[in-house]
């Protein structure tokens, strides 16, 4: 095949189809630079054609009943097109603006550098007042002009700051990973939804071509508008969030430090998350003051810190189920199995203390009364390996996977947690007592106890929590929803019913340490637990969930420093229960006493 | 010595590229000259010193030895194409590089130079007849691996590239115009009908033409064109049937730039600068469009406009003819070299240049899409700079071997 001919022939082809092309390019360079240099000319003189970017609507989000949750609002920026800038105007924009020079300079140099002819943000969500002087100063501030851009709006009186997120202004790093999207002066979701669907939220920019004279004022869009580019809304999120739940467990913290979480057991949707104390939201959609932030990050609450999915405290008697189901499970010990509580217990040369004398008790009656000496013996009955495997069956040393982005593991033991901590055999049976009523070396957060509580009330169910039940697309009008992802804890029915039986009685019935959580006209079930705090007073926690017989809501709730779970953590639980389930708090219509517990009364509950 | 060098040195095509890449230096430092020189320019400048070494390397490497490191070397490329997409670093939306420090590497760019060198070995082998379908399906192969690679990264353009590098490469080594007819017709046809009735009739008719010039028999005409006709139809029906989203992203993947940035602007910005530079230009360091940065990130796909801007119609010419010269040139090499190889070699480094400064001119100018390639020896970028010296390192070298069988 290799003879000259063929490539003669073919040589041919190459140098008239190269040829066509360098004929091409030569007519359009005369074309150009020849017949139209005069028209291209006057239109570079006068830069005549600008860009100019249309900020899309961020989409909204609405609550599981249709309750528009997170808005948007008109807001205008003031922005400044580089090469128009005069430096004499510094001052009377300063001025205006109640801005640093330094700031001013620094912002108009960042937008030169992408392209001197484009607008770059100076100030956001200008009052009226600002507005009405750029307005009245317009002939002397030239290049000065304002611009609108939708601002994140709140219209309930829930914060939700934790969960929905805040946005701000998009950071050099994130400019040079994420491309092409974004550019200087963009708004980017930072944290919480905002940050885990900002590809949904975000819409798509549109695009003007805006035909300016040589005094660089606008004269219309280019083209009649017909070679912009349309923004597109962002999509909407609909979430599993019930919104007045939020507000109230909201409200019922306000003075405190604490979490609750709660969860629907039928799918894993979160009702409520909320961290207390948090922050006005409206405060961080867009340029936040540096006085705001430091005001935040310097805190000694820390109000930015997710207390509902970060922090690990020990569960303290919460946990004492997942022990009891370990053991009843494994076939260890039955329901009759018994101790006999004498209010401490004594391992080795170390005495391990009850809160009561409870006598002879069994696996029902020890989570009714949440009776220690119960559960440090059956710990040493059951032993590490198998509480460890059960504590990882039910999410706990990992985390859960939920939308919202941030979230601890915590910290779940195992044997080789304390062969790594203290060297192999350099630990003893003693170190682990203290696991079985849920304190010592264990940290788990109030968003991994909700959902233990919601696999307690669904008989294992552990649907991977989550916030967003449906995605809106708005350019393909679909419709994503979220299907809820499960894992089955197979564990036998008499063991869920003896446990669950347990949740019951700690709420209903006399000698239970759960009663401050009772709702009128509904069977609760839940768990007392407070969290030994060497720094401080315990933190109280509380898990449950209801009705009993066909459960609707999980629920975990965590007040940091207070003391009891029974006195302080269980009425929260009830109040948010009874919100959800009646969608009004109606104990004070029923005419029936509060709930507030005796000095005596609260006395009794130790747990 | 005298006739040593004259002998064996094509200095035409040397000049002309060092011409190209000072052209190149100069454009870069004007666009990105901010009260002196900018990081940019300083980095080209290194790396064209780089490239310049790396060309000479090239130039002077034994014929029998590039023919026996070629598969060696075209394996270890893939590898670090593979290796990008899982270590690599995004840039720009596009996950193609390996970053040390400030400098990076993008392996996509030295996978042209080795998948020619791949290619051509392959091809020169006398027992490879490419109407056999299993000796076409691994010269396809060849090039079809590095394009599924560099589409996953995602960058359609290099991609195009080489579709654009294999096709004449096959006809340069003896496939039929029949074999050339099947592969590029039904690909023209479903690129043609997504863009339209038109360019798809078009198409069509192109085809009729060519069959009746080339005297094609009329039952192998028949069934190409059946096909060609078939796969249009199917393709718009099936656009048809997508969802306006779906759509929008088909057209957004024909038209990366078009959607997100609105390119509009910086094509008609960059015709301005064109258009305005007239006859003479503006002058260095005096084009406004330039100057002020009206086009983003100039120094990279639209430097073009830069010198058409400051030297106007001389400049702009001055650069066609460099690489017009250095195509045709290399095609008349290419067809007069004794052995196929380097034949076959210099053949792939024309089509990819070729395809460089077709997408890259065309779109410049206004006459073609918005599609992200660069210019070769011009643009900013040190991968790409390296690999093209590089390439011009291999016209070199098959002319030094085009008395080699």
């Amino acid at each position: 095949m290799t003879d000259n001919f063929t490539y003669h022939s073919r040589k041919n082809v190459f140098y008239v189809i190269l040829g066509i092309v360098f004929i091409v390019f030569f007519v359009r360079l005369i074309q150009l630079q020849f017949l139209y240099s005069e028209k291209y000319g006057k239109m570079s003189a006068e830069n005549a054609i600008r860009n100019v970017a249309v900020a899309p609507l961020r989409g909204y989000m609405y609550d599981r009943n249709g309750i528009l949750v997170v808005d948007n609002r008109p807001a205008y920026n003031v922005t400044v097109t580089p090469v128009e800038f005069e430096n004499k105007n510094l001052e009377l924009l300063t001025e205006i603006l109640k801005m640093e020079k330094e700031e001013v300079l620094e912002r108009i140099e960042k937008g030169k550098k992408y392209n001197r002819f484009s607008p770059v943000k100076i100030k956001r969500d200008v009052d009226f007042q600002t507005l009405s002087f750029v307005e009245e100063y317009s002939g002397q501030l030239k290049g000065i002009e304002y611009q609108f851009e939708p601002k994140r709006y709140y219209p309930t009186k829930a914060h939700g700051s934790h969960l929905v997120g805040y946005i701000k202004e998009i950071t050099e790093s994130q400019l040079q990973k994420l491309g092409d999207f974004y550019r200087q002066g963009d708004i980017i979701g930072a944290s919480g939804l905002e940050a885990g669907y900002e590809k949904y939220l975000r819409g798509k920019k549109g695009f003007e071509l805006i035909t300016v004279d040589a005094e660089g004022k606008i004269i219309g869009n280019f083209n009649d508008g017909k070679s912009d580019i349309q923004p597109v809304e962002g999509d909407d999120l609909e979430l599993t969030l019930d919104i007045k739940v939020q507000a109230l467990a909201e409200s019922l913290l306000s003075d405190k430090r604490g979490a609750v979480v709660a969860i629907d057991p039928t799918d894993g949707g979160i009702i409520a998350l909320v961290s207390k104390p948090d922050f006005n939201p409206e405060l961080l959609s867009g340029v936040t003051p540096f006085s705001v932030w430091q005001q935040l990050n310097t805190d000694p609450a820390k109000p930015l810190f997710n207390r509902a999915t970060l922090t690990k405290y020990p569960p303290g008697s919460t946990f004492k189920m997942l022990l009891a189901l370990a053991a009843l499970q494994e076939g260890i010990i039955d329901e009759n199995w018994r101790v006999n509580c004498r209010g401490s217990f004594t391992f080795g040369n170390k005495v391990f203390k009850d809160m009561h004398v409870h006598g002879s008790t069994n696996v029902v009656e020890a989570i009714q009364r949440s009776c220690n000496v119960f559960f440090y013996q059956l710990m040493l009955k059951t032993g590490l390996p198998t509480w460890t495997k059960y504590g990882k069956q039910f999410g706990f040393g990992a985390p859960t996977g939920i939308d919202i982005l941030e979230e601890n593991s915590g910290l779940l033991p195992s044997e080789e947690y304390y062969n790594r901590r203290y060297g192999k055999g350099r630990w003893t049976q003693g170190y682990l007592v203290s696991l079985g009523i849920g304190q010592g070396e264990l940290g788990v957060s109030p968003l991994q106890l909700a959902a233990y509580a919601m696999a307690l009330a669904n008989e294992g169910k552990y649907y991977k929590p989550h916030v967003v039940d449906k995605i809106k697309e708005k350019e393909s009008k679909k419709i994503i929803k979220v299907e809820p992802v499960m894992r089955q804890i197979n564990l036998k029915n008499e063991v869920w019913n003896a446990v669950r039986e347990g949740l019951y009685r700690a709420v209903n019935v006399a000698g239970g340490t759960g009663a401050a959580a009772r709702v009128p006209g509904i069977n609760v079930a839940g768990k007392t637990g407070t969290a030994q705090n060497p720094h401080g007073k315990d933190h109280a926690w509380f898990i449950g969930f209801a009705p009993y017989e066909n459960p609707k809501i999980a629920i975990c709730v965590l007040v940091e420093n207070v003391g009891y779970g029974g006195v302080f953590a269980a009425p929260i639980a009830g109040l948010c229960i009874e919100q959800f389930l009646y969608g009004e708090i109606i104990r004070n219509k029923l005419n029936q006493p509060k709930i507030i517990l005796t000095k005596t009364e609260a006395e009794q509950i130790r747990d | 010595m005298q006739n040593w060098f004259s002998e064996n040195i094509n200095l035409g095509i040397l000049i002309s590229t060092l011409l190209l890449v000072l052209i190149g230096l100069g454009s870069i430092y004007s666009a990105t000259y901010d009260a002196g020189a900018s990081d940019f320019f300083n980095r080209q400048l290194i790396w064209a010193g780089i490239g310049l070494v790396a060309m000479l390397i090239v130039m002077f490497i034994p014929f029998r030895t590039l023919q026996l490191i070629s598969y060696p070397l075209y394996i270890f490329s893939i590898l670090l194409l593979i290796g990008v997409l899982i270590f690599g670093k995004t840039v720009a939306g596009s996950k193609s590089w390996f970053g040390f420090g400030s400098f990076g590497l993008q392996p996509s760019e030295f996978v042209k130079v080795t998948c020619v060198l791949a290619l051509a070995t392959y091809l020169s082998d006398k027992k490879i007849n490419l109407s056999r379908f299993k000796n076409l399906l691994v010269a396809v192969s060849i090039v079809l691996i590095p394009i599924a690679l560099i589409i996953r990264q995602p960058d359609v353009g290099t991609a195009i590239i080489y579709v654009l590098m294999l096709i004449p490469v096959l006809y340069w080594a003896g496939a039929s115009l029949t074999l050339m007819l099947i592969i590029i017709s039904p690909a023209a046809a479903a690129v043609a009908a997504l863009f339209g009735i038109t360019p798809f009739l078009i198409v069509l008719g192109t085809l009729l033409i060519t069959f009746f010039v080339l005297k094609e028999n009329k039952l192998i005409s028949a069934i190409i064109f059946s096909i060609t006709v078939l796969v249009g139809v199917s393709v718009q029906f099936i656009y048809g049937k997508l969802a306006p989203y779906q759509q929008k992203r088909i057209d957004t993947f024909l038209n990366p730039e078009a959607d997100p940035l609105g390119s509009g602007y910086n094509v008609i910005q960059s015709k301005v600068a064109i258009g305005s530079g007239g006859v003479f230009g503006k002058g260095f360091l005096e084009g406004s469009q330039t100057q002020l940065n009206f086009i983003p990130a100039q120094w990279t796909d639209f430097i073009y406009c830069v010198p058409a801007e400051e030297f106007g119609f001389v400049g702009s010419i001055l650069i066609l003819i460099l690489f017009a010269y250095i195509l045709f040139r290399s095609i008349n090499v290419a067809s007069t070299a004794k052995s196929r190889f380097a034949s076959l070699v210099t053949m792939g480094v024309v089509s990819i240049f070729s395809a460089h400064i077709l997408i890259n001119i065309g779109m410049v100018m206004g006459i073609m899409p918005v599609i992200g390639v660069p210019l070769p020896l011009l643009s900013y970028g040190g991968s790409f700079l390296l690999s093209s010296m590089l390439m011009v390192g291999l016209l070199l070298n098959m002319y030094i071997n085009r008395k080699e069988y």
